[in-house]
């Protein structure tokens, strides 16, 4: 929150290679976190079975551990850059899209289409779920364009408001149905069940990662507001419309794949803005780095705490977020 | 004060439906050989309760096992719950039975309107049994988790005691009974078993002492694994954790389809590389349980008879 520099400064500029270099090292401890993580988990996988050509070894490792990983680094990526992107269109540093609707709206389309259609393909249920999502969000930010002042607190309450509205629509049609214990598992993320065919729909979110990474800078101008976006030649309906559709499908597709991942959209740009400040360009691909750790070390945690049974990422996350954001609150205002 | 005030209020309206109640068991009996007692005492999980009529005209039941018992000895039940019910019981979804509110929260409106004589509650709806004390005689026939089969037993018993159905209820169960002499005496060496309960893509783990756990506590399965669950919703488990423990028999409860998500039999989220490995997948033993009988009905009269039938099938 202190210089907010969309070109990059000469002062920025110089420390560029250094930046890069962060990156790097930054990137390796996330690359080292997933081997672990391949290497957790009840089957026996080690590395002189690979060597010694285990077939059995080979396929847990190829069936369900890279899968698994995989499936935690891009949700991890997405989620917490759908989060920072959530934040620069709503231009308030809390929200992120399970506190506003977007979230609720997906898991509301996945209900219709479960009750409706209850054998259609998860292809289907992710496109009705996005469906919904864009709606959600939509709405929410036409109601936040209607709001007299932007007031840091109101901002987050109207959204919480209107995610608590749907959550409770959704809940009242899973209760007639009988399916609140369905929507639970919807509600709380947990990797449990990826396995080879069951995560590959979650590639999509890495396009739209690499397309948030690439059009951040757009981010960064238009939540300046729309006068200052207008000036500087900038569309500002068409980047918040792509904004509103990066956060929707992001949110979407993780939730019909993993189910929803809580908490992670608002402590990861939080903790990376407090560590490297506003600048978007750098912010993405550090929130991506950050989100895929945390994702990571959440779910082995998860699977290691209660071996061999498992408690899902999401109640993990839950836990070690909170303590987490409240230790770098603190420091902060200590420092 | 205020409180003394309002436990004499309640004490009064108590009072005063017991009044009616006995009054309405007064005129049923009339009818009924004299010197035979109109009601009767039954020990129940939450005390004892000495006004339970003799072949109650009007019975309110929240649990399906009792319900299903009911069927079974042909017994009509005035208020059931609203719930999708399973085949065998779907003619309780007519609207001729009064809806008296969900499997877990009584309606009590709908309770007091029914005017019931005598009103059944059981694990779900254990805790409304205070209130629902103050409508009409109420008795908890939960049944005990440790003992299921003497638990299951007594209750039914009770329930013949009251619908004057001993000797129904005596013939029945030792049917059962002798099912399960003769699954517990093939399922020894029938090889181990494991029980998952399947819903939204996720996969939990059942062990002896768990819900679903007569297959080994009373048929005598061996267990695949010692799974420990607390409570009554098992344990996550992946995929790896089925391959490694390799159950000969899976014996598999697919919630989805016990609440009307899925309409196919064949399970998705099972068929897998991991799953087909084990002994169970490569022998046929994949047993699917029907799972509205084995979630939400339970013990039941004619269901019990079904689920161990079930078992006995799979280990013959």
């Amino acid at each position: 929150m202190t210089t907010t520099a969309v070109r990059p400064t000469a002062a920025a500029s110089r420390n560029r290679t250094g930046e890069t270099a962060r990156l790097v090292a930054a990137a390796a401890v996330v690359v080292v976190i997933a081997v672990g993580s391949i290497f957790v988990g009840v089957s026996d996988v080690s590395l002189p079975a690979l060597v010694a050509n285990d077939a059995g070894a080979w396929e847990i490792f190829w069936v369900s551990r890279v899968p698994r990983t995989v499936a935690v680094v891009l949700a991890g990526m997405a989620v917490a850059v759908a989060g920072l992107i959530m934040q620069l269109m709503a231009r308030n540093r809390f929200v992120e899209p399970s506190t506003v609707g977007t979230v609720e709206s997906a898991t509301l389309g996945i209900l219709v289409v479960t009750v409706l259609a209850p054998d259609s393909p998860i292809l289907t249920k992710m496109l009705v779920a996005s469906v919904f999502a864009v709606l959600g969000t939509a709405l929410f930010l036409a109601i936040l364009r209607r709001l007299p002042a932007r007031n840091t607190l109101l901002i987050p309450l109207v959204g919480i408001m209107l995610g608590g509205i749907i959550a409770a629509v959704t809940t009242f049609f899973a209760y007639r149905f009988d399916l609140l214990q369905t929507l639970s598992n919807w509600m709380i993320g947990d990797f449990s069940g990826v396995l080879r065919g069951r995560y590959e729909l979650l590639w999509i979110v890495a396009v739209l990662v690499l397309v948030g990474l690439f059009a951040a800078d757009r981010f960064t101008v238009a939540g300046m507001g729309q006068d200052f976006t207008t000036n500087l030649g900038l569309n500002y309906a068409r980047t918040m419309r792509l904004g509103l559709m990066i956060v929707s499908l992001i949110s979407a597709v993780v939730v019909t794949t993993v189910g929803a991942v809580p908490f992670l959209g608002l402590v990861v740009p939080n903790i990376v803005s407090l560590l490297f400040g506003d600048n978007l360009r750098r912010a993405v691909p550090w929130t991506a780095l950050f989100g895929a750790a945390f994702v990571l070390l959440c779910d082995i945690i998860g699977r290691t705490i209660r071996f061999p049974y498992e408690v899902p990422v999401g109640m993990v996350m839950s836990v070690l977020g909170a303590i987490l954001f409240l230790f770098l609150l603190l420091r902060k205002r200590n420092a | 004060m205020k409180k003394r005030l309002s436990s004499y209020i309640g004490a009064l309206v108590a009072g005063a439906a017991l009044l009616t109640v006995t009054a309405c068991g007064g005129g049923a009996t009339a009818s009924s050989q004299p010197g035979e007692a109109s009601t009767i005492t039954i020990e129940h999980a939450q005390g004892s309760t000495t006004n339970v009529p003799v072949n109650p005209a009007k019975v309110v039941t929240f649990d399906l096992g009792v319900l299903d018992t009911m069927n079974a000895l042909g017994v009509e039940p005035t208020g059931v719950p609203e719930a999708s019910y399973p085949e065998a019981l779907k003619k309780f979804s007519e609207a001729k039975y009064a809806k008296v509110g969900s499997l877990k929260e009584p309606d009590f409106e709908a309770v007091s309107s029914a005017a019931p004589d005598l009103i059944i509650v059981s694990g779900r709806t254990a805790g409304a049994y205070e209130e629902l004390s103050k409508i009409a005689p109420t008795i908890d026939l939960s049944v005990d988790a440790a003992k299921p089969m003497e638990s299951f037993k007594a209750q039914t018993e009770k329930l013949g005691k009251i619908f004057k159905k001993e000797d129904e209820v005596a013939s029945k169960l030792a049917e059962v009974d002798k099912t399960v002499a003769d699954t517990k005496a093939k399922a020894a060496s029938a090889g181990k078993g494991l029980i998952v309960l399947t819903s939204g893509g996720e996969v939990t783990a059942y062990g002896a002492g768990s819900r679903f756990g007569i297959i080994h506590d009373v048929l005598g399965v061996p267990t695949a694994a010692d799974v420990k669950s607390e409570g009554s919703h098992g344990e996550a488990v992946s995929f790896e954790y089925i391959k490694e423990t390799n159950p000969d028999i899976l014996y598999v409860i697919n919630r989805d389809t016990a609440i009307g998500t899925a309409s196919s039999t064949a399970n998705p989220i099972l068929d897998n590389e991991l799953v087909k490995s084990t002994n169970a997948a490569k022998n046929n033993k994949i047993v699917n349980l029907d799972p509205a009988g084995w979630y939400i009905v339970g013990y039941g009269l004619n269901n019990v008879q079904a689920m161990v039938t079930a078992v006995a099938d799979s280990v013959a």
